[in-house]
């Protein structure tokens, strides 16, 4: 083994001050935070702009699509969590079986996206100028944006799996993807209560 | 590194959560408290992920400070804006 394959391949060991999967992929999430940091921002503005729009909001929505996104959300992140394990110990074909599962799980959340479009449209809420249609649709298309992308790196890291391409000691790649997935997973977390729960 | 054990507590902790909040949280009325306990949760729900699922623990400090500022900081600029909406709202006036 070369000393720059070595340098590569190390296992991710639990020490102090190691950087999960790489940095190319915590740079794309600092700008993945960064992004949604301004649009909270402006939802906190908006918030204190137009406290009963705000107040009255999430009864205006369907909290069963709500809740359902946010279950498929963290599933398919401990799904992702999970196959990380398993490549840890070397179980490729275990870790493929807990991606497919995170793929499956994961494509719920744009089907339950687009029906609850129809049912908002369908009752009234078509982002129409209100503050709070235009807060959400702003927030939680851009959110879906995100999962979107995170489902093809999914199927990006499911390929490199299949062929072989992780194994115990080398697996950054997987891992750069299960970081974005948990990150998008964390930033959803914080939308959900904001839209859904908090009168 | 987390065992799968622990791993699997937190999905379930952070889906009893997720569960029990939304339920509290449409059968409530509007009210500082009521924002103080979603803020609250939204934080541990968001620790619970960064500890567990990002396993940040063991991470580089500027990759595992500046997540966490993230999730504490949220829930207490919701706090803020519920309690000082008033004079954000002046105070951003154009």
């Amino acid at each position: 083994m070369s000393t720059a394959t070595a340098t590569f391949s190390s296992p991710p060991a639990p020490v102090l001050g190691r950087i999960p999967g790489n940095k190319a992929i915590w740079v794309g999430i600092y700008c993945e935070l960064t992004e949604f940091a301004l649009m909270f921002i402006v939802y906190f503005l908006a918030r204190a702009h137009h406290p009963d729009a705000f107040r009255n909001g999430p009864q205006q929505l369907s909290t069963l699509a709500g809740v359902t996104n946010t279950v498929i959300m963290l599933t398919s992140s401990y799904f992702v969590a999970r196959s990380v394990m398993a490549m840890r110990r070397n179980a490729r074909s275990t870790c493929l079986k807990w991606l497919t599962a995170a793929l499956v799980v994961g494509l719920g959340y744009p089907v339950v996206k687009f029906f609850e479009v129809q049912w908002n449209v369908a009752n009234g809420l078509s982002g129409n100028g209100e503050v709070f249609q235009m807060t959400y649709y702003y927030l939680t298309f851009n959110h879906l944006v995100h999962v979107c992308w995170g489902l093809l790196g999914l199927l990006y890291v499911m390929v490199r799996t299949w062929v072989g391409a992780y194994d115990a000691k080398d697996h950054a790649g997987l891992e750069a993807f299960a970081s974005y997935w948990h990150a998008t997973d964390l930033i959803w977390l914080m939308i959900f209560p904001l839209f859904y729960v908090l009168p | 590194m987390h065992s799968e054990r622990t791993l699997t507590l937190a999905w379930l902790v952070l889906l009893g959560l997720t569960l029990i909040g939304s339920a509290a949280g449409n059968a409530s009325s509007p009210g500082l408290w009521v924002t103080v306990a979603v803020a609250a949760m939204m934080a541990f729900k968001g620790h619970v992920v960064i500890d567990h699922f990002l396993e940040l623990g063991g991470a580089h400090p500027a990759i595992r400070r500046l997540v966490r500022f993230y999730a504490t900081a949220l829930p207490v600029m919701l706090i803020l804006t519920d309690l000082f909406g008033p004079q954000i709202a002046r105070l951003t006036t154009l």
